[in-house]
């Protein structure tokens, strides 16, 4: 299902990084036996050595590790290239802690984690790896920025924080800035993981970030329509009157 | 005056038990009784006078001459007319100061204490507007003092500490009563006994921090020579110590309240972290678990790896229940608010739910509308809810049906079984914590199923009711409700 599936060539390589040596042992066969370059490593000083010896497509992190825990690791990790982590975690997401975590990782996947779930995420990470955003804010006009690896927006100088579905729909649009992104490409972005998803979610999703980010939301001028195919999202130019 | 200021605080009350004055003398005015004296001291010599001269005349003459007789009549009654008249002005200049000290007076029972009278002279009346003053100055300096202190009182809040409690008071009461130094011995005050009086030397004075049950303390202090120090100086001193104790003892129950509290806060954390490390705990092995019997099952499939699959779910939702609870508990539960339809999620959950044996109808009215949601907590009160209906169901067909609200932006998602239903007197009961149906105690669980689920759809912006049961109704029907999106269309 997945390899080839982005990258033409070599295998996407993983890193897992878990102090739980059954899991590595286990996850590590499932990864390769769908087509993955499986490197493991027992904890964060361990990972950070690996790393050394060559960068991976992608980081798997536990959290809670006892030598350094995940979010120490992950910044570390980030401090030093832009590699796309997906924590795996016993803490769930309504923990305090995640809004920590969404600043260094792409996503999250509780334990104990259905596999068929984790790689759908995997694949949407990897397929988000070819979208070139800017890594620092997108000013899209002088009432709307954007700040995607934050999850936030700033609308006529008000902090707005997006759900995590929200801010990967804006990714993938800004990483096609002014061009046209498909329902069923954003439908894939947005809920890759989800079975049942229907290009409803799409559409009401839109209207809601209309209702978040546009300063008008009845008549948008950042997210815009393109008729029977999907959406735009717009820069304002600075000299044209918003 | 010792009696005015020794009970300060009581002088209302003491009052008007008082005795009322025996009233001395006639009931005349004293202005008509001082004119009358003078009147009849003036006019009897004079009176004696004119009879004298009258009879020395009869007998020199032999008869009484009528003219000499005008002429004393005439001559008394312009003495009584005169002596009247200076005994007017004379009493007036009298009386005007002691109506001036009447007036004083009544205004200073009055509560004005600041009006003093203005007496020329070195006479008794003098002596006696001048004692009033003296009186009055004196208790209006004791009642600044009193509200000064009262205001030092007041001041001292229990946040301050001890030290800076004591530190406060010490200040106060060497300001409020001239102490020339002050301070505060915390423990038996028999260890802290008075100190003699020696004449000429700084003089010693002591007052009990006391209170009805308890001696705190004591207040110690000097005071100038030169100043006087009376029992109602001394009382005041001590209805001042017993305020200081008062506040001590207000911050001793302020100290344990606050203990008490931040011991509250501590066994509150650490049933998190307890919680966190057993949820942690707990995971770790059943993810391994899981993840083998899951990889075991897609390589040769066979019912009995599904069952442990399902069975590790079925802990991991317990584990994941109570790390809910503690989460509510302390706030820190933050749901998501994603686009969510709903029946796909209700026909997921039921199937992890793994009761094969058991009739599931699913109805699915939604017409496009879709609910914005957590999606993990939903599945958690979906599991819930479902899980319930199965146990206490009977046996019996499960209906789930989703459907909008047509009152507002909301979506109901209501599970019915056929089970016994809940009892009226259940009804508020059920969505507490730790709380089972009628039959709870001989059924599994942790008794959090329902507080848990009510409070995530909440936390979500709904909510989760107990249906009324209608007449001829079986089972139980619970409705979540969840705010909603109503259909988009197609751009």
């Amino acid at each position: 299902m997945l390899a080839g599936g982005w990258r033409a060539g070599a295998a996407p390589r993983i890193l897992i990084v878990d102090d739980d040596p059954n899991l590595l042992v286990l996850l590590a066969d499932q990864l390769r036996n769908d087509g993955f370059e499986i490197q493991t490593a027992r904890d964060g000083e361990e990972a950070l050595r690996r790393l050394d010896g060559g960068w991976p497509d992608l980081l798997i992190v536990d959290m809670m590790m006892a030598r350094m825990d995940g979010l120490t690791l992950a910044r570390e990790v980030k401090a030093r290239a832009d590699l796309p982590i997906i924590v795996l975690s016993a803490i769930d997401t309504a923990d305090s802690k995640a809004d920590l975590l969404e600043e260094v990782a792409e996503d999250y996947v509780t334990k104990p984690y259905h596999y068929p779930e984790l790689r759908a995420r995997i694949a949407r990470v990897m397929r988000r790896l070819g979208d070139k955003v800017p890594r620092r804010e997108l000013v899209l006009g002088p009432q709307l920025t954007l700040d995607l690896r934050r999850k936030a927006a700033t609308v006529k100088g008000e902090p707005v924080q997006l759900t995590p579905t929200e801010s990967r729909l804006l990714y993938a649009l800004a990483a096609n800035l002014g061009n046209t992104v498909g329902t069923e490409t954003l439908l894939d972005r947005g809920w890759g993981d989800t079975d049942d998803a229907d290009p409803s979610y799409v559409w009401v999703t839109m209207r809601r970030l209309r209702q978040k980010i546009e300063p008008d939301p009845d008549h948008p001028i950042h997210l815009v329509t393109v008729r029977g195919i999907g959406y735009r999202l717009v820069q304002q130019q600075p000299t044209q009157p918003a | 005056m010792s009696d005015a200021g020794r009970r300060p605080i009581e002088l209302p009350a003491s009052s008007s038990a008082r005795p009322e004055p025996q009233r001395i003398g006639p009931s005349m005015s004293f202005r008509a009784r001082l004119t009358l004296a003078m009147v009849l001291g003036a006019l009897l010599p004079l009176t004696g006078f004119g009879l004298v001269l009258l009879f020395v005349e009869v007998v020199r003459t032999g008869e009484l001459d009528t003219n000499l007789v005008r002429v004393a009549l005439f001559v008394f009654a312009a003495a009584i007319i005169f002596a009247v008249l200076i005994a007017y002005f004379l009493t007036n200049n009298l009386v005007a100061p002691l109506k001036a000290v009447s007036r004083a007076v009544e205004k200073a029972s009055a509560g004005d204490l600041s009006v003093r009278v203005e007496v020329a002279g070195e006479d008794e009346l003098a002596r006696f507007v001048e004692s009033h003053n003296r009186l009055a100055s004196a208790l209006e300096q004791r009642n600044s003092e009193l509200r000064r202190i009262l205001l030092a009182i007041g001041e001292t809040s229990p946040r301050d500490g001890l030290d800076r409690l004591v530190a406060h008071a010490t200040r106060s009461a060497r300001a409020a009563f001239g102490m020339i130094e002050a301070w505060i011995e915390l423990g038996d005050p028999a260890l802290f006994p008075a100190e003699e009086t020696i004449p000429g030397e700084a003089r010693p004075v002591r007052a009990v921090l006391a209170l009805p049950d308890e001696r705190v303390g004591v207040l110690l202090g000097r005071l100038p020579a030169t100043r006087g120090w009376d029992a109602a100086d001394q009382d005041l001193l001590e209805l001042y110590a017993s305020e200081v104790a008062v506040a001590i003892r207000n911050l001793e129950l302020f100290d344990q309240v606050e203990q008490q509290r931040q011991r509250l806060v501590d066994l509150d954390q650490a049933k998190d972290e307890f919680l966190r490390g057993i949820s942690h705990n707990l995971q770790t092995p059943l993810t391994s678990i899981r993840a083998y019997a899951e990889q075991m099952g897609s390589e040769q499939p066979d019912p009995r790896l599904a069952i442990i699959v399902e069975q590790s779910d079925r802990l991991y939702r317990i584990v994941r229940q109570l790390v809910a609870t503690s989460r509510l508990e302390s706030g820190t539960l933050k749901p998501a608010k994603e686009v969510l339809a709903i029946a796909p999620r209700v026909r997921r959950a039921w199937d992890a739910l793994g009761a094969t044996s058991v009739d599931f109808e699913l109805e699915d009215e939604a017409a496009g509308w879709l609910a914005i949601a957590d999606p993990d907590q939903l599945d958690q009160v979906l599991w819930a809810l479902l899980d319930n209906a199965n146990r206490y169901g009977g046996g019996a067909a499960i209906r789930a049906r989703v459907a909008p609200r047509p009152e507002g932006e909301q979506l109901a998602i209501r599970i019915s079984d056929a089970g016994p239903g809940v009892r009226p007197e259940d009804r508020d009961r059920i969505f507490q914590r730790y709380e089972r149906g009628a039959a709870g105690a001989k059924l599994e669980g942790t008794g959090l199923g329902l507080y848990v689920s009510r409070s995530l759809c909440q936390a979500m912006g709904g909510d989760l009711v107990l249906d009324e049961a209608a007449e001829g109704d079986r089972g139980a029907s619970f409705t979540i409700l969840l705010p909603a999106e109503p259909p988009a269309t197609n751009p």
